[in-house]
């Protein structure tokens, strides 16, 4: 199928000898591949080639960053913001902080990321990877608002994609809230593949929330690599529902004492859409606490997925590791898979995992019902209230309604 | 108000319900009194619109007939049922889950539908009434409610949304005595000319806080002896065994 791929690195202006061969290096090693299909373990649940031989007649990386959009901000918090178009940064408020704290510019792409050889998809961004951001925080500054990433796309994106990098750093005490918000609405077939990798120094703490507005025929795949210091805090929540297909690939490294993680997802699928989380929590250090949290509802054709692995080093002891997927399906055509893994080699840890799914109780909607309330509406309340559970940690009122009301608009599109 | 003709039902095969009647006026008071297994549980559950009875016979309520109504409908056109064991769903937040419940039977009787602050400043009333402590209205919806904290829910909703016909399956059962009359209190100062009760219970306990202008006894699937208040008393006594 490489010959429907055109992609081509000559186009990316501004490069070095070096830049362009090490470039180019990794799309070769690309080419030998492709993109992943199910004979990929990582990939069992999704062929991704098939998808997109299926969806897209070709595929290139030609694309304009010019912005046409007036940007619209979220009216319900105050916030920060960085605006970004097809993944480039357009503009930067930080009208709440102390601006010499925190450090903002575009990503600088000489910082390669060693791919994992079996992911093809971090090859293909190694050598076609543009625009993106980095972000850092100075030592013990606490931003007192939250930071919203604005993620706009042009009109025209018909079978092109969009390679990204993007990088975060929180310095020792320093505290964050990123909500990466994809305001969606595109109606052509694109790929959009990101790579974040985040970085928290001692105490640092990052609350990581990712929403999208509306449906789009995005395809989207994520990578997220992490690295936690001690006493740092990485908490991740994930209300992507209305893509056609996402990935997101969380790796999260606990490297020092007390570093803790969480993860929450709430998807309400749709229609042909499929969304997949994968995560890796590498406990590699003792006393570090890890939590996941999956919740999925399946209704039409949809599909979703998670793979979830907890690894613990031999001298990660006194390891609280926790995941738990659960699933609401809600019609016979729809799927859920869920791959939970445990490799463990400390001999003193607490380590457990469950995972269920089942349809919509029945005697819940027939009370419900017994109140007054139409069967449509007493299912829509059962899934908010299945989902929403998932928004309980988040202490910022407004934005927690916000976040609810985010949730209920997904639910409501069906 | 409600008309029921030689009401059959079956569940599984098995036969419940063998030919009821029964006939209640607006104002009125009843009480279904019967052994376990006579089938009372079973007649609030058809009358509430539960699936999975066959029903032969004919249930009337102002005219409408049941049958051609569905579960949401009775309710919104003023049926309501006190469950025997009120469900707990986690998640669903009591508030929001009552707000729901009031303004879809609000806009089914063609009212306004309440706007947050308004339904919140009645709730608190309502609950106050009821002693119903307003923590928990914010939580999930049952989730972690003692017995009594249930029923007291479902006397709330009750008074909410002012059925015309309230029917109470048990809701004495799993009462203190100082809940017995919390609840008792309320369904008395709700009580009026307009408006009437079916109350199922084992017992003359709750009786004796609410008045029923009829008792019927229930065994077998059918009504085998109908009394005034002393049938009550009498049963208390004598037990089910020598009737009839």
């Amino acid at each position: 199928m490489k010959q429907s791929y055109d992609f081509n690195i000559k186009q990316i202006k501004n490069l070095s000898l070096e830049e362009q061969n090490s470039r180019q290096k990794n799309l070769d090693l690309f080419y030998k591949s492709g993109f992943p299909t199910k004979q990929v373990e990582d990939w069992k649940f999704m062929d991704l080639n098939l998808i997109l031989n299926k969806n897209f007649e070709s595929i290139s990386n030609e694309v304009n960053f010019e912005s046409s959009k007036e940007l619209k901000t979220i009216k319900n918090f105050e916030h920060n913001y960085i605006y970004l178009n097809n993944g480039k940064i357009i503009s930067t408020s930080f009208v709440y902080e102390e601006t010499n704290k925190i450090l903002i510019k575009d990503f600088d792409q000489k910082e390669t990321i060693n791919p994992d050889p079996s992911n093809t998809l971090t090859l293909l961004n190694n050598a076609l990877s543009l625009g993106g951001f980095s972000l850092e925080v100075t030592k013990n500054y606490k931003l007192k608002k939250p930071l919203v990433i604005y993620n706009y796309f042009s009109k025209n994106l018909k079978n092109k994609i969009l390679n990204n990098k993007n990088s975060i750093k929180l310095n020792e005490g320093s505290e964050l809230m990123l909500i990466d918000y994809n305001s969606g609405q595109e109606q052509s077939n694109f790929i959009k593949n990101t790579i974040d990798t985040v970085s928290l120094d001692e105490n640092a703490v990052l609350k990581n929330i990712l929403i999208q507005e509306s449906k789009s025929n995005g395809h989207f795949y994520k990578y997220i690599k992490s690295s936690l210091k001690s006493g740092s805090n990485y908490e991740s929540y994930i209300l992507s529902s209305g893509l056609k297909l996402n990935k997101i690939e969380i790796e999260i490294n606990l490297n020092k004492d007390n570093s803790r993680c969480s993860i929450y997802s709430a998807l309400n699928l749709l229609e042909d859409q499929h969304q997949e989380i994968k995560t890796r929590i590498n406990h590699n250090s003792p006393n570090c606490k890890s939590y996941q949290k999956i919740k999925n509802v399946l209704n039409d054709k949809s599909r979703g997925v998670y793979q979830g692995k907890i690894f613990v080093e031999k001298i990660a002891q006194k390891t609280d590791a926790y995941q738990l997927s659960k699933a609401l399906i809600l019609n016979d055509d729809s799927e859920f898979d869920a791959k939970p893994e445990l490799e463990i080699y400390a001999d003193d840890v607490k380590c457990s995992h469950g995972s269920t799914s089942g349809s919509i109780d029945s005697d819940a909607v027939h009370y419900l019902m017994t109140r007054g309330i139409p069967k449509k509406e007493a299912v829509k309340l059962l899934i908010n209230g299945f989902l929403n559970e998932i928004l309980e940690n988040i202490t910022i009122s407004e934005v927690k309604f916000f976040l609810e009301k985010t949730l209920e608009r997904q639910i409501n599109e069906h | 108000m409600l008309t029921i003709k030689d009401l059959k039902a079956t569940i599984n095969e098995k036969s419940i319900l063998k030919g009821l009647d029964l006939d209640i006026k607006p104002g009125e008071v009843h009480a279904i009194m019967g052994p376990n297994g006579s089938g009372k549980s079973t007649l609030a559950n058809i009358l509430s619109g539960k699936n999975g009875y066959e029903i032969e016979g004919e249930i009337y309520f102002d005219g409408t007939n049941l049958n051609d109504l569905k579960i949401e409908e009775r309710a919104q056109k003023g049926i309501f049922l006190a469950f025997q064991y009120p469900l707990e769903i986690p998640g669903v937040n009591t508030n929001n889950f009552l707000k729901t419940s009031l303004n879809s039977v609000r806009k089914a009787r063609g009212e306004k539908e309440l706007d947050t602050l308004t339904f919140l400043k009645l709730i608190k009333e309502k609950a106050k009434e009821l002693n119903i402590d307003e923590k928990f209205l914010s939580r999930q919806l049952n989730v972690g409610f003692s017995g009594g904290e249930k029923k007291k829910n479902e006397i709330l909703q009750m008074k909410l949304l002012e059925p015309k016909l309230s029917i109470l399956d048990e809701t004495d059962s799993g009462l203190d005595i100082d809940a017995l009359r919390i609840v008792a209190d309320g369904v008395n100062s709700y009580k009026n000319k307009e408006n009437a009760f079916l109350i199922i219970t084992h017992y003359q306990r709750l009786l004796d806080y609410i008045k029923p202008d009829y008792i019927h006894v229930l065994s077998g699937g059918k009504i085998i002896k109908t009394g005034n208040a002393d049938l009550g008393k009498q049963l208390e006594k004598t037990g089910y065994e020598n009737l009839s």
